[in-house]
């Protein structure tokens, strides 16, 4: 009989789903005759997500046992999943807050990178934007008010094509930074707001007369260590001088980038520590033993994957949060 | 004067006639689009394979977790609302038969419940999951995709089960069978194929939808391996991955895009076939 | 007898999962609403509802949730979309059921059901690739104004051909509904056809005319994903339909992340779901109530 078919079959997929794991932790074994289980997962910043995933793979390179799933939605998000017990580790690109941390919130930085502005190779007036760069000042007009602006007004030439900015429409680390690089926050940011970092790098690729900002390695490729074809960065004019002089000049290619990251000649904010987040210090045998190894053998797979290690005092103090 | 009329009906039936074609060339458009910038993108390692490297980020591999991730989640809440929705239907068109304000009002909030959006029902779900302290999994996402489409599902069926002539009813009983019998033995086979039309129409819609899973069932690279684990789906793996800057991760999109389009376009042809079969195998009285 | 124990406890229990299920979907609509505005009522306590509904100034992170630009822009679009909609669904519906042979009714259904049952991403991966860089390249510049295409004309276009489907389908069951005597009697009298039409069968479909239109208000009121894909996402009131705009849903999406993180926006966030709820609802309902009347008024 049909139904009696149905029934059964009903009977049987309901009590196979409710047994199968419908806790939150899933299987979670620990260390078992020497080899560690378990799964963890992981949510937020786009900025961490590539290095994430590279340090995932080399771990489960040396721990098959471990399955780690790793989505990207913001820093916001990385922030909520992980306060809320979502996820067992939120990505976060900004400072932690005093309300996150009374809310629960552990943290401990992993990596650092930094957050820098972003323009279309088409842009008509690419090299003389190239060689003067704008100032802090020109940025903070752009993206603190809506007054519209041409691309020429700023480096003195005859060009009246209107700059069109873009933000992150997503809670996000990199729109925080840039946004306290210019004195305040993502809230005070104007532009077309963009979902995700992949998403603003595409509309500024698009767009020849965009201007916004990324991450560093959603403007360079880790591959070639140059420019995404398509997008390029804007040079910071720091000294306020109208040329990019050759101490400001590193933004050729990811390793110089990186460098002048870490030796403090990229301003810091937008370069900024990223962080692991999690509910309270981390229990879980497998979340812990993943921080360790990414303070430890993980530092070695940062420079190639366009982030910048961090000093030893750092990492030693970092360390000690785990114990 | 009835030249100004006859000018005024040409005008508006030139009018009628291009509304009409304007909706077939954009149905086909749309098809055409995905399809362009879709098909290109297809290859067997596209759909064997789950991405490599990260989704969002890595170049190689394909869509494999999307594309089982999908058929997990739409499979499973369609079984669940069928079993809550199938006896609804036959409640109302059986038992409450002789009530008629009873099944009007239900009816009447069905309706009702039909046209509330998705996105809705995702923080509805979001907001339960996180006082139930469940983590972002295939399982919350079954549960919020099957509330979903319940109300579609009971309206679809009522509408085929309403046509079942009420002779039908008042034979079986007569012959001995107790309500329920009636409603699961002979209605249900009777209405069958139109019941399948109304379980594929649900399927089409779970399997669609973005806003639903959006906050409930997560994002991952793996092929999920149980219930408590996040999943990938095609409507987010276009979401996301869409607006890529990165060529080989913006073709897993469009090749997501075509592969659910393409399913889309079989369910709707299965579901008419099953329609026609059902118009023909209905009994008269 | 062992039979007739076993039928019947089956029937018992067939009857149980019955009445089980049904207390399920009659109890959905309650427990999502009551669900809802337990959530909101940390942000309602705090602050009037009228405040937050008409106040423009949108700063979570200052404690403000103004509501009023997310309304707007919502309204703005649901508009612009029933404004482009409905001539199409009134020429097409009064064409196929009044002029058209009936093969061309024929063709046209399985277009209308696959056009309804074609997911939100995909109108929005079509609006992306096809709409957005039309606004932008060629009606725009029409009109002397310079856009990025991701505006509120954009996210009205694609959100009228989803709601095309429905209106539509609601449109041909109403004009099918008047009565073919009506329609006869009129020619009989000598009215030409298209004003028996226009006098006749438009006046007496009015309320099923009013009713579909308000479904598709409810539906395009309600739509996330493809209006959140085209329409800019910027929180500012639209000044124009070549502006961005940023609807109620979008901004339940877009910033569902950032929650739990700042006190009160998940509040805030399930109080625009709630009020998203309640607006659809209430469409929903008049418009059924159309429908009703006027099927009372033509059987």
């Amino acid at each position: 009989m049909k139904t009696n078919v149905i029934t059964n079959f009903l009977i049987l997929m309901t009590s196979a789903m409710v047994f199968q794991g419908c806790g939150p932790s899933g299987s979670d074994k620990s260390k078992v005759s020497g080899k560690l289980e378990g799964t963890i997962s992981i949510s937020g910043a786009f900025a961490l997500y590539p290095m994430a995933v590279k340090w995932t793979e080399e771990f489960q390179k040396e721990n098959p046992g471990v399955r780690i799933d790793i989505s990207a939605g913001g820093a916001g998000k990385g922030m909520t999943d992980a306060l809320s017990g979502m996820v067992d580790l939120g990505m976060v690109s900004r400072e932690i807050s005093q309300a996150e941390i009374d809310k629960g919130a552990w943290f401990i930085a992993v990596t650092k990178d930094a957050v820098m502005p972003t323009i279309s190779t088409e842009n008509p007036v690419l090299k003389d934007l190239q060689a003067k760069g704008f100032t802090k000042e020109i940025f903070q007009e752009l993206f603190l008010t809506e007054n519209p602006h041409t691309w020429g007004e700023f480096i003195d030439v005859p060009n009246t094509d209107k700059i069109i900015v873009y933000t992150r429409s997503d809670a996000c680390g990199a729109a925080e930074m840039w946004g306290k690089y210019l004195g305040k926050n993502q809230e005070s940011l104007r532009g077309v707001g963009v979902f995700g970092d992949p998403g603003i790098a595409n509309a500024v690729k698009q767009d020849k007369f965009s201007i916004g900002f990324n991450n560093v390695n959603y403007a360079y490729d880790l591959k070639t260590r140059k420019n995404y074809e398509g997008m390029i960065v804007l040079p910071i004019d720091q000294n306020g001088n109208r040329t990019i002089d050759p101490e400001e000049n590193f933004y050729g290619n990811l390793d110089s980038v990186m460098a002048a990251i870490q030796s403090g000649r990229y301003p810091s904010p937008p370069a900024r520590d990223l962080y692991f987040v999690s509910n309270g210090k981390p229990v879980k045998p497998a979340v812990v033993a993943f921080l360790d190894w990414i303070l430890s053998s993980g530092q070695q797979f940062v420079h190639e994957a366009g982030y910048v290690e961090l000093s030893d005092t750092k990492i030693s103090s970092e360390r000690e949060k785990l114990k | 004067m009835k030249k100004r009329k006859q000018i005024e009906e040409k005008f508006f039936r030139v009018l009628m006639f291009i509304s009409t074609n304007l909706i077939v060339i954009i149905l086909l458009l749309i098809i055409f689009s995905i399809l362009y910038k879709g098909l290109p993108a297809l290859s067997w390692s596209m759909i064997s394979q789950t991405p490599k490297g990260g989704f969002y980020f890595g170049k190689e591999g394909g869509i494999l977790n999307a594309i089982i991730g999908s058929l997990y989640l739409s499979i499973g809440s369609t079984l669940l609302a069928t079993a809550i929705g199938l006896p609804v239907a036959l409640f109302m068109n059986v038992i409450l038969v002789k009530h008629k304000r009873f099944i009007d009002t239900i009816r009447f909030f069905l309706d009702l419940l039909w046209g509330i959006p998705s996105i809705v029902y995702g923080a509805f779900g979001f907001t339960i999951m996180i006082y139930f302290g469940i983590q972002t999994s295939l399982l919350a996402g079954i549960i919020t995709v099957t509330l979903f489409i319940i109300p579609i599902m009971v309206r679809a069926m009522d509408e085929v089960l309403k046509t079942v002539p009420v002779g039908l009813l008042e034979t079986s009983l007569s012959l001995g069978s107790t309500h329920s019998e009636t409603a699961f033995k002979v209605f249900l086979r009777q209405a069958s194929p139109g019941l399948v039309t109304a379980i594929l129409l649900s399927f089409g819609r779970a399997i669609g939808d973005a806003a639903s899973v959006l906050f409930t069932t997560g994002y991952t690279d793996h092929i999920p391996t149980s219930l408590g684990q996040p999943t990938a789906t095609l409507p987010l793996s276009i979401f996301f991955q869409l607006s890529s800057p990165i060529e080989e991760v913006q073709e897993r999109a469009y090749a997501s895009a075509v592969v659910l389009t393409v399913i889309i376009l079989v369910i709707s042809v299965l579901a008419r076939l099953y329609a026609k079969r059902y118009q023909k195998h209905k009994i008269n009285f | 007898m062992k039979f007739r124990i076993g039928r019947h406890l089956r029937s018992r229990l067939h009857l149980i999962w019955m009445i089980i299920s049904l207390m399920i979907v009659i109890l959905l609509p309650f427990i999502l609403g009551i669900g809802l505005y337990i959530k909101s009522t940390l942000l309602l306590e705090d602050k009037k509802f009228g405040e937050l509904l008409f106040s423009s100034d949108w700063r979570p992170l200052s404690g403000h949730f103004g509501f009023l630009t997310f309304a707007i822009s919502s309204v703005w679009v649901t508009v612009l979309a029933l404004l482009i909609a409905g001539p199409i669904c009134l020429l097409t519906a009064i064409h196929l059921t009044q002029y058209a042979k009936n093969w061309v009714l024929k063709i046209m259904h399985p277009v209308i059901d696959i056009l309804a049952g074609i997911p939100s991403v995909i109108f929005g991966v079509w609006g992306i690739l096809v709409i957005v860089p039309f606004i932008s390249k060629v009606i725009a510049p029409m009109f002397g104004v310079e856009t990025s295409g991701y505006t509120i004309l954009t996210g009205a276009i694609v959100l009228a051909v989803m709601i095309i489907p429905f209106v539509l389908n609601i449109l041909i069951d109403v004009f099918k509904m008047v009565p073919d005597e009506l329609k006869e009697a009129s020619l009989s009298l000598g009215a030409s056809k298209w004003q028996t039409i226009k006098l006749v069968l438009l006046r007496k479909a009015i309320p099923g005319i009013i009713s579909a239109f308000g479904l598709g208000v409810s539906r395009a009121f309600g739509e996330t994903i493809a209006v959140l894909m085209v329409v800019g996402n910027v929180t500012k009131i639209p000044s124009g339909i070549f502006q961005p705009g940023y609807p109620l849903p979008a901004l339940i999406a877009n910033n569902y992340g950032e929650m739990l993180s700042i006190p009160m926006y998940d509040s805030a966030l399930m109080l625009a779901a709630l009020i998203l709820f309640f607006v659809v609802l209430v469409f929903n309902f008049l418009s059924r109530v159309a429908i009703v009347r006027l099927e009372k008024h033509t059987s």
